[in-house]
């Protein structure tokens, strides 16, 4: 008897199954647990040293002996005593300038005498302004065209499919930089600082294919589901069921691949700037820092390139790290449900 | 069958797509037709001489007749010349076509080649060091760009070995086959880095999911060889979306490894391309950008059939569907 009453009962708890692999999974999730946070404490301090570049304490600008602080920080006047000098932990490199100090700082000085930490904290700035700018232009445009594909589909779709097909049959990388090209203005791009949207538009576009063929995609598969069914037999207009019903259940998915997409836009941005097509140079950003570094490097002083690139890979691989655990969690409550 | 045809319907419209676009792009350059004509002639041309510019270009006439012109000028292999320096642009595309494909076919041998073995040891191996150790470092690879790598093994292998000349000269396989590979092996491990990465995680995921199928377990019970189990069994069912991957690369490493050819300094198309944006040599960019997302298209097309031809169940899963 005592069965019967089990099954009638609505509100008794579901009981798991099969747990019999719970503890090597528990295992696993605490070392995710530890990357995932160091993952997020780097993001929190390149975000925080991003914001307060100009004056955080531990930021040092080695221009301490001029007058006008500022126009070093800015980058508008070479600090020539500190020239090329390596990071200071590096004992086993020499720099090729001559005089004092020998080594200087976390990360060591460009040609200009300014300290790599410091622009490259600079550089971070520019870096994920333009990318967290980018992917959130890209998120909004690829969700609405997705969505209408997908729950339209009809000539609609046709179209929009087509037309993401066309974007992607391009070499992504050539299609930013002819875009990039195709924005700036020639007549002011080399005399006068370049400005931001230019190449944040040339992200953008780059980052709408790929976001509207995987909005299209849940879409369509939400779109079956028997309680979008129930919402539109009870009357309910296309918009509603798009923003009320659809909307909310993709938002888990597209924030993972938000995470990835916001990794590849600042690789993206880097390499634009690695080919001089980002912001005007006394603006440092991580791709340019890179770039200027190359030459430097022939001759053997390899911090120049190689620190900045050193945070621009941890930067992208904590957010990848990040879209990882995200992805992970948001399948298993899918696979669940 | 309806596949196939809707299959290749679509590829005919991406084609026109692609094609009308590039043809007409010249007609929506900020500045408009002036830049153009500047470019061509220099400042200060007559107006005899910029309806010259316009006419060559067909930017007078209507942007079908414009299309349709330059369509047969492209199919018929009459791509003129460069605006500032009058060299065939054929030329041009048919010296860089060559080096984007050996930097293609190395990089693709090389992520292949490595990544084929250590996927399969590490899903064979699930959950082991190596496993663990090959994973995580597939996954640093990923978010390692390769304006970073480039500059890396430059330095290492470079400047403090001399090793390897730096920037070296590109050299024909059949000249001068060590200076050939000389040239090719920095630019080619870049790019082989990455797709090595994914290439890895890719195929040790199916071969997971292929290792738990039934009918390992009856080899395993016959008595054959793990090794023979791996390679002779497990792999073939387990190889096919890295065929896809594979395939799709073909297209995007042509065009796409811009700044390992332009770190590099080998004259692929990618680097053919860029250069012709910056000298504003927009026939040249027409015509390389439209070589390459054919090639794009077509591989795509390609290997879309092969998959389906390979493996009975895409064709029947997409014929139910």
């Amino acid at each position: 008897m005592s069965d019967v009453k089990v099954v009638l009962d609505d509100d008794a708890p579901i009981v798991p199954l099969i747990d019999d692999a719970a503890p090597t999974k528990i295992r696993v999730r605490k070392r995710g647990r530890i990357t995932k946070w160091l993952a997020i404490t780097w993001l929190v301090f390149i975000v925080v040293s991003a914001i307060g570049a100009e004056s955080l304490p531990y930021i040092n600008h080695s221009c301490d002996q001029f007058d006008n602080r500022l126009e070093c920080v800015t980058g508008t006047k070479a600090n020539i005593r500190y020239s090329e000098r390596p990071p200071a932990w590096a004992g086993f490199s020499d720099s090729p300038q001559s005089g004092e100090p020998a080594r200087y700082g976390l990360m060591g000085t460009d040609k200009n005498g300014f300290d790599l930490f410091a622009r490259s904290m600079l550089g971070a700035r520019t870096s994920l302004i333009i990318a967290g700018l980018a992917i959130t232009f890209g998120l909004a445009i690829g969700t609405f065209l997705g969505m209408l594909a997908g729950y339209f589909r009809g000539w609609v779709d046709v179209v929009i499919e087509n037309l993401t097909n066309v974007l992607l049959s391009f070499p992504a990388l050539l299609l930013a930089i002819f875009f990039v090209t195709f924005f700036n203005d020639p007549n002011t791009s080399s005399a006068t600082t370049r400005p931001l949207w230019p190449v944040i538009v040339s992200l953008v576009i780059l980052s709408i294919p790929p976001l509207t063929r995987l909005v299209r995609a849940n879409t369509i598969a939400y779109a079956q589901r028997d309680f979008v069914v129930a919402a539109r037999s009870l009357g309910a207009k296309g918009s509603r069921i798009l923003f009320k019903e659809i909307l909310p259940n993709i938002v888990p998915t597209l924030m993972s691949f938000a995470l990835t997409g916001l990794a590849l836009l600042i690789v993206a941005e880097g390499a634009l700037a690695f080919l001089g097509l980002s912001v005007e140079a006394p603006t440092p950003t991580w791709g340019a820092m890179i770039s200027f570094g190359t030459t430097p490097l022939r001759d053997g002083s390899w911090w120049i390139a190689l620190m900045p690139a050193f945070m621009l890979f941890l930067t992208v691989l904590s957010i990848n790290l990040l879209g990882d655990v995200l992805a992970q969690r948001f399948n298993t409550r899918e696979a669940i449900s | 069958m309806q596949y196939v045809i809707r299959r290749i319907a679509q590829t005919i419209f991406v084609v026109v797509l692609v094609t009308l676009l590039t043809s007409v792009a010249l007609r929506f350059l900020p500045g408009g037709t002036d830049v153009l004509v500047v470019l061509k002639t220099g400042p200060g041309a007559s107006p005899e001489q910029a309806r010259q510019v316009i006419s060559d270009l067909g930017l007078d006439k209507p942007w079908y007749t414009q299309y349709f012109n330059w369509m047969h000028d492209f199919v018929v292999g009459d791509w003129g010349t460069t605006f500032q320096t009058n060299q065939s642009i054929a030329t041009a595309v048919k010296r860089s076509l060559p080096i984007s494909a050996y930097l293609m076919v190395y990089g693709q041998l090389l992520a292949l080649s490595t990544a084929i073995p250590v996927a399969v040891w590490a899903a064979y191996r699930q959950n082991s060091r190596f496993d663990r150790l090959s994973t995580t470092s597939a996954f640093a690879m990923l978010s390692l760009p390769n304006y970073i790598v480039a500059p890396v093994l430059m330095f290492f292998f470079s400047v403090k070995q001399k090793w390897i000349p730096f920037p070296s000269t590109y050299s024909s396989l059949f000249d001068d086959p060590v200076a050939h590979f000389k040239a090719f092996v920095l630019p080619s491990v870049t790019i082989a880095l990455p797709l090595f990465a994914g290439y890895m995680r890719l195929l040790r995921a199916d071969m997971i999911s292929t290792l738990q199928s039934e009918f390992i377990t009856t080899a395993r019970a016959k008595g054959v060889t793990t090794r023979n189990i791996l390679f002779r069994h497990a792999l073939r069912p387990s190889m096919f979306s890295l065929i896809t991957a594979t395939a799709v690369n073909v297209g995007a490493l042509m065009g796409g490894v811009v700044i390992v050819e332009q770190f590099f300094l080998l004259n692929g198309m990618g680097r053919l391309t860029v250069e012709s944006i910056f000298r504003r040599e927009y026939p040249t960019v027409q015509y390389a950008v439209v070589v390459l997302a054919l090639i794009y298209v077509f591989v795509n097309l390609m290997a879309d059939m092969a998959y389906a031809w390979i493996d009975p169940r895409v064709r029947a899963r997409r014929a139910l569907s």
